[in-house]
């Protein structure tokens, strides 16, 4: 997001994933996104540790003080992880399930979760800021940044596009894993006691097929489309604000006009702001959390507890006490 | 400086995989090396938690039975000493009544004792009287003679005197 060049016409342009200063891999161009992405998770995975580190219990010479985590980081870490565990793992996967994903669920939650935050700092100004103040000038093309770093990666449909791939493969191995080849196809088609009973419900079962044979994808792609939206329409929001006060200075008004525009449009995006840190921590949990809704409906537990698994998308957790679907 | 597309939904192939790549690589770095030690400090703070409040229990039942001991031990030293008091409260009393007796008898003793000593010195005092009464009187009695008086004479008449004198008091008792 560049707020500072927001007098620019087009408020999408500042959102869409650029090249960064022609650089290419593999004869593409290196976009910014991917440096984001190294970047958060190298930075994630310190603070992470850092975290890991103070939460772990000490040694023992520091007597019953070994047990207390240090610092207000890793507290909030704790209770993060043991809310999503305790709270929302459990009840919907159980304790076998929660505690062979737990750790995949954890990085996927936390990893969007690092992605969106960055993507609400304005780093992309601030490099343009030093950039200015030092005096260098890049001789950039079409769909270029003099950025390195920075910018909403979970805004790009390419970035949630991957992540949901790698939750698509999860909920399938865990399919393959849990139910065997049969089981799975039997998932397909309804399950086993559809595909098993009387002769009469095989006629539904062609379309429970296609249903479900599509569900596998369209699944993975509402988790990506929605964390793109969600992104791109909060940022749109954003940086759309801030494009109030040079169109008024466009406009030719008045100082006082454009002074109380610039403070009324200000405001609003402040309180957008805080509003896009609240969507950042919801859209990170919603794509945890159906995946793990996912993995837990291609168990035994869900084929012999439930038995109804056709209409598992969103609106139908595993657990009943969660049916309550956070919607963005 | 930034030039843009402004199609949002262009889908590029190498951030595609470079999501997938620095996920897996920071999913399986994150999975080995931190969240094991996260949830190994959690698992930990909750057993020693539970280990405490159990520890506690126990203490406290402990301590309930122990105080339970005590109080039925104090209930008897209460009952023994209140025993003691009454044993102590009995002896003072049979003592007191056999001190009380004693000094009594050994009181009207004294004063038996006391009374015969009196009539031992007051006979002794009315017998040396007399006696001095009677050498008194013979001696007087020579001086208005104007007479020697040998001493058989004044044996003699002492002991007439003293016969009469003890006559006089054995009339007035």
């Amino acid at each position: 997001m560049s707020l500072f060049l927001a007098n620019e016409s087009d408020p999408i342009a500042h959102i869409v994933d650029k090249g960064v200063l022609g650089f290419k891999l593999f004869d593409q161009p290196v976009m910014l996104s991917m440096i984001t992405l190294a970047v958060c998770a190298i930075v994630l995975y310190l603070l992470m540790s850092k975290a890991a580190k103070s939460i772990a219990t000490g040694p023992a010479s520091m007597g019953n003080r070994r047990f207390i985590p240090i610092g207000a980081f890793s507290a909030l870490v704790e209770v993060v992880i043991v809310y999503l565990r305790n709270e929302m793992l459990i009840p919907v996967m159980g304790e076998r399930l929660t505690k062979r994903y737990l750790s995949f669920l954890l990085s996927l939650f936390f990893f969007i979760l690092a992605l969106n935050i960055v993507g609400l700092i304005p780093f992309i100004d601030i490099q343009d800021a030093v950039y200015g103040l030092m005096g260098k000038h890049f001789d950039i093309k079409e769909h270029e940044t003099s950025a390195i770093f920075g910018g909403a990666a979970t805004a790009s449909i390419s970035v949630t596009g991957g992540l949901a791939l790698v939750a698509f493969v999860v909920i399938q191995f865990q399919g393959f894993r849990e139910l065997g080849v049969k089981g799975w196809l039997e998932h397909l088609c309804g399950g086993h006691e559809l595909v098993h009973g009387s002769i009469f419900l095989w006629l539904v079962v062609p379309i429970i097929f296609i249903v479900e044979f599509f569900g596998l994808f369209v699944k993975p792609a509402a988790l990506a489309i929605r964390l793109f939206a969600n992104m791109v329409a909060g940022h749109t929001l954003l940086i759309t604000l801030t494009m109030f006060g040079a169109m008024a200075i466009k406009a030719g008004l008045g100082i006082f006009a454009v002074g109380g525009i610039t403070a009324v449009s200000g405001v609003g995006a402040i309180l957008i702001t805080f509003l896009e840190v609240f969507v950042a921590v919801l859209q990170a949990f919603i794509f945890m959390f159906l995946t793990a809704v996912f993995i837990s409906l291609m168990s035994h537990e869900e084929e012999e507890g439930h038995g109804e698994h056709g209409d598992a998308d969103e609106s139908a957790p595993a657990s009943g006490h969660l049916s309550q679907q956070p919607a963005h | 400086m930034l030039i843009a597309s402004t199609d949002p939904l262009a889908f590029n192939l190498l951030p595609f995989i470079t999501t997938i790549v620095v996920f897996a690589v920071v999913a399986i770095a994150l999975g080995m090396f931190v969240w094991p030690k996260i949830l190994k400090g959690l698992d930990d703070r909750n057993a020693k938690i539970l280990h405490e409040i159990e520890s506690a229990e126990a203490a406290r039942a402990a301590a309930a039975s122990k105080q339970k001991e005590f109080e039925q031990k104090l209930a008897e030293a209460l009952e023994q000493s209140a025993q003691m008091i009454r044993e102590a409260k009995s002896e003072a009393v049979r003592m007191g009544d056999e001190i009380r007796a004693k000094s009594e008898a050994d009181l009207a003793e004294r004063a038996r004792r006391a009374g015969e000593e009196i009539e031992n010195a007051r006979r002794t005092a009315i017998a040396e009287l007399e006696s001095h009464a009677a050498t008194l009187a013979v001696s007087i009695a020579g001086r208005i003679l104007k007479r020697e008086i040998n001493p058989g004479d004044q044996k003699r008449m002492v002991e007439e005197s003293l016969a009469g004198m003890s006559d006089k008091s054995a009339k007035r008792n």
